[in-house]
């Protein structure tokens, strides 16, 4: 019953799908989230708990969750990992010094198992600043290629600007609907 | 007793794990292709609709059973500053599937350029091969004649393992079967150099 019952939710679209938006401090998180959502850049500080918005892409609807990012809260990361169906991982692409730290709070993360069945997608972000890390610095720093189980996808981002982010949503929407 | 019982589970259940990697320059047709191999060979597997494909920057993976034989797909993105990455992957593969856009003339050389890369390889050694001249619903595209004269691997470059080129159309899934069982049956040929990796079930 609760099978028929979920087919024809689907079939209306009108499941929601819990996205994770995950990173450092300072990575762009917030901004993403409200750029998703409003479609503009809001002035923002850094978060300390969590922001949850309901984002609207094509017929498909998203509950989206961007979490605090200091050192301190990311444990807490961890209770909010249960039915999450996607993982945005957000790195800045300017912040060499913290690629490493990024890695291994990404690493930590793939590692639970609630997580085991999440997509993975990466925003390369401030992708507008001169001398950003490109792609594949970016996959490399992050050890992305160690990942064998998983299908992930690196997108360019400039939450400023905008840009790659509907891109993303695109390849997002698309990614959530097959893997049910 | 249980050593037995659970002897007796893992012979009847696991299966050998294989790993075959998609590669080829990007826009050659591996994502579509791998959802064409996982469509034909998974029922009841619900594909992606092949007119969403978009340019993969990452890992697109897939499985599939043949018997006892599991084959996993790692598809890989294919533009120039991600084939860096390629490698990474080598150690583990098990098998190499290359992708060309056979209506892509301007990119052949490319694409042979990148594959000479790949096959010279250490990593690769004895690894079948299997090469897939794509697109060949698209009108004026290279017969499978002329994209193998463009490879034409020397003898020397392949070394010792098997090879084999098929002529394909990822979108509209011909050729994929063939392609696919012949690569099985090299892998499981194989298995005394690249043995494969079992993964515990429970």
């Amino acid at each position: 019953m609760g099978g028929l019952l979920s087919y024809f939710s689907g079939l209306f679209g009108s499941k929601e799908r819990r996205i994770l938006i995950l990173g450092l401090d300072g990575a762009g998180k917030t901004t993403i989230l409200y750029r998703l959502q409003v479609g503009e850049v809001v002035t923002t500080i850094p978060t300390i708990g969590f922001n949850v918005e309901t984002v609207t892409y094509k017929n498909l609807k998203f509950q989206v969750w961007d979490l605090g990012g200091q050192t301190s809260i990311r444990p807490y990361w961890r209770c909010y990992y249960s039915n999450t169906d996607a993982i945005i991982y957000v790195v800045d692409s300017m912040d060499r010094d913290r690629i490493g730290i990024s890695k291994q709070e990404l690493v930590a993360m793939l590692e639970e198992d609630e997580l085991k069945k999440a997509i993975l997608l990466v925003f390369a972000n401030k992708q507008d600043i001169e001398g950003a890390m490109t792609v594949t610095e970016v996959a490399n720093a992050l050890g992305l290629p160690a990942l064998k189980n998983r299908k992930y996808q690196i997108f360019k981002t400039s939450a400023i600007k905008g840009e790659g982010l509907d891109e993303a949503m695109e390849w997002l929407s698309n990614a959530v609907q097959q893997n049910k | 007793m249980y050593t037995l019982l659970s002897g007796l589970w893992k012979y009847l259940f696991q299966k050998d794990e294989f790993f075959v990697l998609i590669l080829g320059l990007d826009n050659a047709g591996k994502t579509t292709y791998l959802e064409q191999t996982k469509t034909k060979f998974n029922k009841g597997y619900k594909g992606m609709n092949l007119g969403k494909v978009t340019t993969t920057v990452g890992l697109n993976i897939g499985k599939i059973d043949l018997g006892k034989t599991r084959l996993n797909f790692w598809d890989l993105g294919g533009q120039e500053e991600l084939q860096s990455l390629w490698d990474k992957y080598y150690a583990e593969s098990h098998a190499i599937i290359y992708v060309v856009d056979s209506s892509d003339r301007e990119r052949i050389e490319e694409s042979k350029a990148a594959f000479d890369k790949m096959v010279v390889n250490s990593s690769l050694h004895g690894v079948p091969l299997l090469l897939l001249a794509n697109k060949q619903d698209l009108q004026g595209c290279m017969s499978l004649g002329s994209v193998k004269d463009v490879f034409n691997p020397i003898p020397q470059v392949v070394g010792d393992r098997d090879c084999s080129t098929e002529a394909v159309s990822a979108l509209r899934g011909d050729g994929v079967y063939e392609g696919i069982n012949w690569l099985a049956e090299c892998i499981k040929r194989n298995v005394v150099s690249r043995p494969p990796t079992q993964k515990e079930i429970t």
